[in-house]
């Protein structure tokens, strides 16, 4: 398995800011940190080659969460105190745990990049990848998934959103967006 | 709006904070509340080189948006990424000149409108594959209709993405930007409306 230095960077990267969002007493500076975590993401997606992913937690995850994180912060009071979270042991102990869990299914997984992978070699992918272009006529075949194959969940995220848009409205007790 | 503050300082004292940090549980920790009346918030602070950076940056912004959103079918990106761009341009403006003098700009009907021209294009092109012969959604069935049917299609769906997109973000932007709860329902009177 070959990891290059880049991938290793990114990794170190995202994981002390995971830990520093997650120890962090102050709230801003844990939004910040949450916000360096999202960036490292969206690089690690970019190195992957999946651009698509990389655009969108750029965007969403380390661009307009961290606005609305603060915009929220700023509606609350907070006091600051002593600069680190204090960590128990029982939920330090839970922590180990579950890395120990779910890190013991890595071993299991395919090597980036292995052409036997079953995303690569199965038959699901490589029908779309054969059949894109002819059937709907779009070269990005992330958007012809997307719209073309699987409009129904993609109308089904668009209701999403604007499901998110309503609740806001109903927990802030407003009746017009702005 | 109760102190529900009390439940988690408690379990954070009583879980034996081992050699973290020796800092013992004071008083005032634990004096936050989940709201914060409009006058106490942190106030807008005008800055020439926000004001200036945002100025210039912001139509560069909203082209790229623009053209993650329309080019989706051809590159990477599509509604979802090219509407928070664009919305990102809002965002800018808010936090360069003020949240509440870009929002008495805007109308409610206008953002309203967007979203559910959005959400409208979507069903429209969805329903319109009945229309064309297909079934719900079903894209290719406009390749019958006019050339490229199903390309412009799927690009005029991602369009539609993109306007929800960005009325909503526009929309929590300004619905948790500006001052007014329902409990206090005075006017927003922030610090310089004008001097922009």
């Amino acid at each position: 398995m070959s990891l290059s230095v880049p991938v290793a960077v990114v990794l170190l990267f995202m994981l002390g800011s995971a830990l520093a969002a997650a120890v962090i007493r102050d709230v801003v500076g844990s939004i910040v940190a949450f916000a360096g975590y999202s960036f490292g993401v969206a690089v690690l997606w970019a190195l992957l080659r999946a651009p698509d992913v990389a655009l969108t937690e750029a965007a969403v995850g380390a661009g307009i969460t961290t606005v609305l994180f603060l915009l929220t912060l700023a509606r609350t009071t907070v006091t600051r105190s002593e600069r680190f979270e204090g960590i128990s042991l029982r939920s330090g102990l839970a922590v180990v745990a579950i890395v120990v869990t779910v890190g013991a299914t890595v071993p299991a997984l395919p090597a980036v990049g292995d052409p036997s992978a079953p995303i690569l070699a199965g038959d699901v992918s490589q029908y779309y990848l054969t059949n894109a272009y002819e059937q709907t006529g779009v070269t990005n075949v992330v958007t012809a998934v997307l719209v073309g194959y699987r409009g129904f969940d993609t109308l089904g995220e668009v209701a999403v959103v604007f499901a998110a848009g309503i609740a806001m409205l109903l927990v802030l007790r407003r009746e017009a967006f702005v | 709006m109760s102190d529900r503050d009390s439940p988690t300082d408690p379990t954070a004292d009583s879980g034996r904070p081992d050699g973290a940090d020796e800092s013992p549980p004071d008083a005032v920790d634990g004096e936050g509340s989940v709201s914060r009346p409009a006058d106490e918030r942190p106030p807008y602070v005008e800055s020439t080189i926000i004001m200036t950076t945002v100025r210039v940056i912001a139509p560069f912004v909203l082209t790229l948006g623009l053209f993650v959103m329309f080019h989706g079918a051809s590159s990477a990106g599509g509604g979802f990424q090219g509407g928070v761009i664009a919305a990102t341009t809002v965002v800018m403006l808010g936090f360069a000149f003020g949240i509440e003098p870009i929002a008495s700009r805007l109308r409610n009907e206008h953002l309203a409108l967007l979203v559910l021209s959005g959400v409208g294009t979507f069903l429209v092109v969805g329903l319109g594959g009945y229309l064309v012969g297909g079934n719900f959604l079903q894209v290719s069935g406009y390749e019958t209709v006019f050339h490229h049917g199903s390309k412009y299609s799927i690009e005029l769906v991602e369009v539609g993405i993109g306007v929800v997109v960005s009325g909503i973000i526009t929309s929590l932007f300004f619905l948790l930007g500006t001052g007014i709860d329902a409990a206090d329902a005075a006017d927003p009177d922030t610090d310089s409306e004008e001097d922009r």
